[in-house]
């Protein structure tokens, strides 16, 4: 787990939108590819970068929050990416809304590699009151 | 290069995709981004004390995934991986010992300036039948793919 020492509470009303976080950088090794196309059964499988959740990656190293659930992702791909390259992301809030009483955060990424080649655009709408998943479904 | 022409039509059935969920899966798509720890997704207590469920489940992203994945097939990772995109809202949790059933029919074509843009309505059931997610996907095929139109 990260760090939650220096990390801000999140105030759901007073979170800009367009607020946009520093930069990620990873490099995509070959074991994290080789890992993630086991993982979903599909040996083509082409961006792992999505088990990467890189737009929410710098929310949660900057906010402490309840926890969240994915209510909806959109993934755009443009170029796969290549084992042994750097990865640099850059991650907005693109919108926030309140549906039936619940708090809702968008995130988006997008994630371009060492050669200036754009990979994937990927935003994720989060339900930032996850207990709401037990209510409704039960163990 | 130019690849096979596809004959697409709206209303086509894209060949549908099945998946059983195991918490090895799972773990593995976690561990594959270097993400140490329990969660949600990995841990029964996490998942009791997060979500308020008895059990982990899969993130959303591993049924983005299954559903690019039929998507590529279908359209071809030549053209897929280059202009595919996939929007999923999660309807239910997906559980490990689940079986997902991806489905998807096509929906839409219109003109794009790269070619033809064509749109696929997507769903995910589980054994149950209960709909564990809805969407939509499209890539743009070019128009070299396509049948000459007369």
């Amino acid at each position: 787990m990260p760090e939650t020492d220096n990390k801000i509470p999140l105030d759901w009303d007073a979170l800009e939108v367009g607020e946009t976080f520093e930069k990620f950088e990873y490099v995509l090794t070959q074991e994290m590819i080789d890992c993630y196309r086991e993982g979903v059964m599909d040996p083509e499988a082409s961006f792992p970068t999505i088990a990467h959740k890189v737009d929410v990656r710098q929310y949660n190293a900057k906010y402490t929050d309840d926890g969240s659930v994915n209510a909806r992702c959109a993934f755009h791909c443009y170029n796969p990416p290549v084992a042994g390259r750097k990865l640099t992301v850059t991650a907005w809030i693109a919108d926030k809304y309140l549906r039936r009483g619940k708090n809702y955060i968008v995130t988006e990424a997008v994630s371009v590699d060492e050669d200036g080649r754009l990979i994937d655009r990927v935003i994720t709408h989060e339900l930032k009151q996850p207990s709401e998943v037990g209510k409704k479904w039960g163990g | 290069m130019v690849g096979p022409v596809r004959n697409i039509q709206i209303d086509d059935d894209v060949p549908s995709l099945v998946k059983e969920m195991t918490q090895d899966a799972i773990n593995l798509f976690e561990g594959s981004a270097g993400q140490e720890g329990p969660s949600q997704f990995t841990d029964e207590d996490a998942a009791r004390e997060t979500l308020g469920t008895s059990g982990t489940v899969a993130s959303g992203r591993m049924s983005l995934t299954f559903a690019i994945e039929m998507l590529r097939i279908y359209f071809g990772g030549d053209v897929f991986n280059h202009s595919g995109v996939v929007d999923l809202r999660f309807l239910r949790p997906v559980r490990p010992g689940d079986t997902i059933t991806f489905t998807g029919k096509v929906s839409d074509m219109s003109k794009d300036a790269n070619g033809s843009k064509v749109t696929v309505d997507i769903q995910a059931q589980n054994q149950n039948e209960d709909t564990t997610g809805v969407g939509k996907g499209s890539a743009i095929v070019p128009n070299a793919y396509l049948p000459q139109e007369e």
